[in-house]
């Protein structure tokens, strides 16, 4: 990884006689670790600073001895250094290797010492293996039997008891008997997740781990407590006795809950998944996980999925079919349409949760096999090609950028729409990295970032501002002599000293429009802004991160042009990223399902893409742009296709028939409000039914398993998609897909190359990984992750490269150099420096409100899940204490928001940090917030209170403990009678 | 030839004799020979003197399971609803017989000694399916429970807290969520 300075110092170490060679700062745990020693540990976890807590890592530790007097190394009689021990034995985790340094493990003192640890670890750990969720896969219990006594001086009766589990938070059981106190669950949410919920009580025996937030542990990263935690001590609400960890077979996939791609197993025994675990992958996830990821695997089961396609009967009722009676009347009413109104009388809009494999079916079948441009997904962020020319390093990796790197996150809630991807951020800016934020909303990523409030409506100009101070930070000094060409993207040099051309051309354009211009604009402070600016200066990279509000709002392009200009992109830690609120976001995007693109980011009418698709397609569309979802859903087609999305559930207002469309044909999970109008529906698997591959946001391609069967018919999108075809006459069968994966490679240029085969396994050297099938590893050789973690055995999968680096990695200097010299002209003609000013001065009583995201939404992929459904919160408003004083609005009152576009009743919740005249609300909390607000970024509302005190709490947003939790056993049955 | 006679009737000498002896064959099935204390026959799943199932539902009896005959599926005991002391049981448990070769190993790797192999022998049947023995077919009558529960301490003197430490606390607000400290099951306050 290309990231920041020298690689660190070497010291040389001895372990059990082993040399390792370790970088300077590593502690006697990690570099016995490399060495391939084991120290046996508790408290220390490599991700986690090491406090030193349990003394399971006590070795002995040497140095070579000096002579006091001279000050030289005493050496013996052969020359060698005489090794001096301390008297006593060290804590390896909080020792930190020194040259020479000498370590023994396998001493009877450390023997003794281990022994030791353990038996007073077990006096009063509760007999409770049997029953235990962590037995199979706990540290405790592999380290007493690898390095306990095998027997224990304290009898059963003169354990501490504590009544059985309690729940430390909504998806969390903590059971105190178990518990070592080793901290790690502390220091995850400290240090990891940023979030200050847990912490210890009272001391001595009577120490206890408790949540002292309000709901208990409000962290949305809580599960990553139960695979730190070394013991049983934390167990997750939804695997709570469900099965033995041996007896689960675990499958491979990728998250299908956001763009982040974490790499995930999913658990399963006889053919329903029971839980999920995060798989290690050192680019994407670490080894985390949300709560979201991790709990909300309920879709896997069959509860209210659709099993059969189902049309209308002649009473007009949704019946079940066959398929091929289904697929005869889709083809059919197609191609009536078709020969109505010709091919541009149909539609399609897609949803941003497919694979790779099935958006491609769907944009091929409609653009190939029907004729249409009118092809489009939703919600879309990535509508252009800026990623595409301009996107991240595909080596990037987030959570390893640190001092000389800034991340400038644009207009994305991090924590609410890429948990993981918060995380990250959260690792770098600890690590140095400068983090700017850029928004019209708080967020929890502003704690410790530099950050850049906007007004809604005029967030070009607090963008061009930054910009224009990092630009005149950067550039201004040189005196603009001589202007050398474009920097090169992957040139080696440092962007500050080659002020290029297109750099000063964007400087100069953004004159009139520097920090100053902010003042009285923005509720930011003009210094503030230059400071970032220079922040982004002097940094090594830029990374920019971008999400809906930003695309929204138009910055992608200034973001774009700033990164050609610099020559920032297209390294690692450089350049942007497009966070999409779906998992597949980008590979939607790459696989052409916008309008005016084809597969691989080309227009239309871009002749060498249609000479490139016409050896693949039977046949092109038209060269003219189609129409977007939005014209699509306002009736622009008469027959409309939509797969795997739900405009209605949206925005319940939203009648198609109403608006022209004749024929609508939907393909989902569920039968979700928009599949309820529709005149043919077809059930679809869901992403843990179904092998495939999903784009992350850093365009990495992975693959995804099928874990359990197809519940009833449903069928793969890309099978249906081929069978409608063949309808048509279309010659191409896929068969698997692969198949259709290896078409994907041959019409999407970025992706050439690629295949299932090199998307899988990676080949393994190292001589400690023998293949198992996906065992835990909580094995000798994962000492260093004791705790669970499932090691990632099926393929990384690869990040696809833009054309400067493809064009770098291939050598073709002339190429390279000419993608290079793009300085992102066109791309900073589609800014527009304005001010919204109907939006931005929000006349008398009005405020501006901003629909936001929220990670547990009402959503069936959240919903269908037992446990998360209680933690989704009922449809609330967040306004700031300003107004909220002003208006007389109380925390829990209700209010009526009127828009531009509709009216809602919500909530009342006063929030800190929200700028006062704005209030924000959540979207996809089953009220149509976007439409209130005309579908715009935000919009101007009326206010009106519809009851000023709280409200009676029906399903309280505090959710009530899992009832199967309640512990006691001594509630009803009396002592002595069990 | 006389040699011969004599022959024959030396070897009816032993059949006649034999007839009065006592047969060493019983007459199964009126008649059953006892079994030995330690053989292997038909298991059963125990319960404790008040009733309630032994079995916890670890599934340690199937990990040890060298014919893969048995399925264990967990369980969460509630308050309303309790089968085994403790906090789980086995929702479902079934041995199937063709596969069991009645080698005991489930005995031995039990914790609780639930599931024993008792000293039945006819287990055949008309239908496989008769084969799958369930929970019902394998759980003792509830009268038939033999001794008390881990967690009942009647007639066994041991501190319940460590070092006379008495241990109490007052409940911080923001943990009203969760039921009261430490409390020592079975101690009989
Ligand atoms: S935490 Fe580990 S050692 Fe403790 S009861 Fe559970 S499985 Fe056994
Ligand atoms: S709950 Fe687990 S992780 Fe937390 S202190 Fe106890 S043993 Fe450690
Ligand atoms: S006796 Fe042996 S074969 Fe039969 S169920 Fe028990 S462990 Fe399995
Ligand atoms: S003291 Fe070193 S691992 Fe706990």
């Amino acid at each position: 990884m290309a990231t920041n300075g020298s690689a660190p110092k070497l010291v040389n170490v001895m372990i059990d006689g082993r040399p390792a060679a370790v970088g300077a700062g590593t502690n006697v745990v990690d570099a016995a670790h490399a060495a391939g020693v084991e120290i046996p540990i508790f408290c220390h976890h490599p991700k986690l600073v090491p406090v030193g807590m349990c003394r399971m890592c006590l070795v002995e530790v040497g140095t070579p001895g000096v002579d006091p007097a001279t000050k030289a190394p005493i050496l013996d009689d052969e020359g060698a250094p005489v090794i001096k021990y301390f008297p006593k034995l060290m804590a390896g985790c909080t020792t930190v290797v020194s040259e020479g340094m000498h370590v023994r493990t396998g001493t009877p003192a450390v023997a003794e010492a281990r022994e030791a640890v353990l038996e007073f670890l077990l006096t009063s750990h509760p007999l409770d293996c049997p029953v235990c969720d962590k037995g199979g896969e706990c540290p405790l219990q592999n380290l007493t039997m690898r390095y306990g006594p095998g027997r224990s001086r304290f009898v059963w009766g003169e354990k501490f008891h504590y009544p059985k589990p309690v729940p430390v938070g909504p998806l969390i059981a903590l059971d105190r008997e178990r518990c070592v106190l080793c901290a790690r669950c502390i220091r995850f949410e400290d240090e990891i997740a940023d979030d200050q919920v847990l912490g210890f009580e009272n001391r001595g025996r009577g120490m206890e781990i408790v949540s002292f937030s309000d709901p208990p542990l409000d962290s949305v990263f809580s599960g990553n407590t139960t695979d730190v935690c070394p013991v049983g001590a934390l167990t997750t609400a939804d695997f709570r006795f469900e099965s033995r960890v041996w007896e689960l077979e675990s499958r491979p996939a990728v998250c299908p809950h956001c763009a982040v791609g974490c790499n995930i197993g999913y658990d399963t025994r006889h053919g329903r998944v029971l839980r999920v675990m995060p798989r290690e992958h050192d680019a994407v996830n670490e080894i985390w996980l949300c709560d979201k990821g991790r709990f909300g695997h309920g879709f896997t089961t069959a509860e209210g999925r659709l099993t059969h396609p189902l049309v209308r009967d002649i009473s007009g009722a949704l019946v079940a079919t066959t398929w091929d009676d289904a697929l005869t009347r889709v083809a059919e009413a197609l191609k009536r349409t078709v020969a109505e109104g010709g091919p541009a009388a149909v539609g399609g809009v897609a949803g941003a949760t497919l694979t790779n494999e099935d958006a491609y079916a769907f944009g091929r079948f409609l653009r190939a096999v029907v004729g249409t441009n009118n092809v489009d997904h939703r919600p879309k962020v990535i509508a252009d090609d800026s990623v595409h020319r301009f996107g991240a390093g595909a080596d990037t990796i987030v959570h390893a950028l640190g001092a000389g790197h800034a991340i400038v996150v644009v207009g994305l809630d991090a924590e609410a729409e890429a948990p993981v991807l918060f995380l990250s951020l959260n690792k770098a800016r600890r690590q140095g990295a400068a983090l700017i934020t850029l928004s019209t909303a708080p967020q929890k990523l502003d704690r410790h970032a530099s950050h850049l409030r906007a007004v809604p409506g005029s967030e070009a100009t607090l963008l061009a501002a930054l910009v224009r101070a990092a630009l005149e930070a950067e550039y201004e000094p040189v005196d603009g002599a001589s202007v050398p060409s474009g920097a090169l993207p992957n040139a080696a040099v440092p962007n500050a000293a080659v002020p290029s051309a297109a750099a000063r051309v964007l400087a100069d354009r953004l004159a009139d429009h520097g920090p100053a211009a902010v003042h009285g604009v923005h509720p930011v402070d003009p210094d503030a802004v230059a400071q970032a600016g220079k922040a982004l200066a002097s940094a090594g990279g830029v990374l920019w991160i971008y999400g809906r509000s930003a695309v929204d709002a138009g910055l992608v392009p200034l973001m774009a042009a700033y990164a050609a200009a610099t020559g920032q992109h297209g390294r690692a830690g450089t350049g942007l990223v497009a966070v999409g609120r779906h998992a597949n976001a980008q590979g939607v995007a790459d696989m052409g399902l916008t309008p005016d693109r084809l597969p691989g980011h080309a227009r239309v009418d871009d002749a060498a893409a249609r000479e490139r698709l016409a050896d693949v397609w039977p046949s092109l569309p038209s060269s003219e742009p189609g129409l977007d979802a939005g014209a699509m859903l306002a009736g622009g087609v008469q027959a409309l296709y939509v797969l795997g999305t739900d405009p209605v559930g949206d925005d319940p207002a939203l009648d198609l028939r109403a608006n022209g469309v004749r024929t609508l044909i939907v393909q989902d999970l569920y039968l979700t409000p928009t599949a309820a109008q529709a005149d043919i529906v077809l059930p679809a698997q869901s992403a843990a039914e179904r092998d495939g591959t999903f784009t992350s946001l850093l365009r990495r391609v992975q693959r995804t398993y099928a874990a359990v069967d197809p519940v009833g018919h449903a069928r793969a999108d890309w099978k249906v998609l081929r069978d409608l075809a063949a309808r048509y006459g279309d010659a191409e069968s896929f068969a698997a897909p692969s198949d259709v994966f290896d078409e994907i490679a041959r019409a999407v240029p970025a992706y050439a190359g690629l295949s299932y085969a090199a998307l899988g396994p990676a080949i393994r050297t190292a001589p400690t990984d023998i293949f198992l099938p996906f065992a835990p590893l909580t094995e000798a050789r994962s000492v260093s992750y004791i705790g669970t973690r499932y090691e990632n055995r099926h393929g990384i999968g690869a990040a696809w490269l833009t054309p400067a680096e493809a064009t770098y990695a291939a050598g073709d200097t002339a190429a390279h150099e000419a993608v290079a010299a793009d300085g992102g002209e066109d791309a900073f003609a589609g800014y527009a420096v304005a001010a919204d000013d109907a939006l931005h001065a929000a006349a008398g009583d009005d405020l501006v409100l901003i629909p936001t995201a929220i990670l547990f939404d009402a959503g069936r992929l959240v919903a269908s899940s037992t446990v998360l459904h209680p933690l989704v919160p009922r449809p609330f408003v967040a306004f700031s204490p300003f107004d909220a004083l002003q208006r007389g609005l109380v925390e829990g009152g209700r209010v009526r928001v009127t828009g531009a576009g509709g009216t809602f009743e919500a909530e009342v919740v006063v929030q800190d940090g929200v700028t006062p005249g704005t209030a924000l609300a959540p979207e996809s909390l089953g009220i149509a917030v976007r439409a209130a607000v005309g579908g715009e970024r935000a919009g101007r509302v009326r206010v009106e209170v519809v009851a000023a005190g709280p409200i009676e709490r029906g399903a309280s947003p505090t959710p009530a403990p899992r009832p199967s939790s309640s512990p006691s056993t001594t509630a009803t049955v009396t002592p002595g009678q069990i | 030839m006389l040699d011969d006679l004599m022959h024959l009737v030396r070897g009816m000498g032993v059949t006649f004799g034999t007839m009065f002896k006592k047969p060493v064959t019983i007459a199964y099935p009126e008649v059953k020979r006892p079994v030995s204390d330690r053989f292997r026959g038909r298991h059963e799943l125990k319960r404790y003197d008040n009733g309630l199932e032994r079995c916890i539902g670890c599934s340690l009896c199937s990990a040890a399971c060298p014919a893969d005959a048995i399925l264990v599926v967990p369980a969460e005991n509630r308050d309303e609803e309790r089968y085994s002391p403790g906090e789980r049981y086995a929702a479902v448990y079934e041995i199937n017989m063709l596969r069991c070769i009645f080698c005991g190993f489930c005995e031995e790797a039990c914790p609780v000694d639930a599931i024993v192999l008792e000293h039945e022998y006819e287990l055949a049947a008309y239908d496989r399916r008769e084969m799958l023995y369930t929970k019902s077919m394998l759980l003792v009558p509830t009268a038939a429970g033999v001794g008390g529960t881990p967690q009942d301490t009647r007639g066994r003197d041991v501190p319940f807290r460590m070092g006379g430490m008495d241990y109490f606390k007052t409940p911080l607000e923001v943990k009203r969520a969760l039921p009261a400290g430490p409390s020592s099951v079975g101690a009989g306050e």
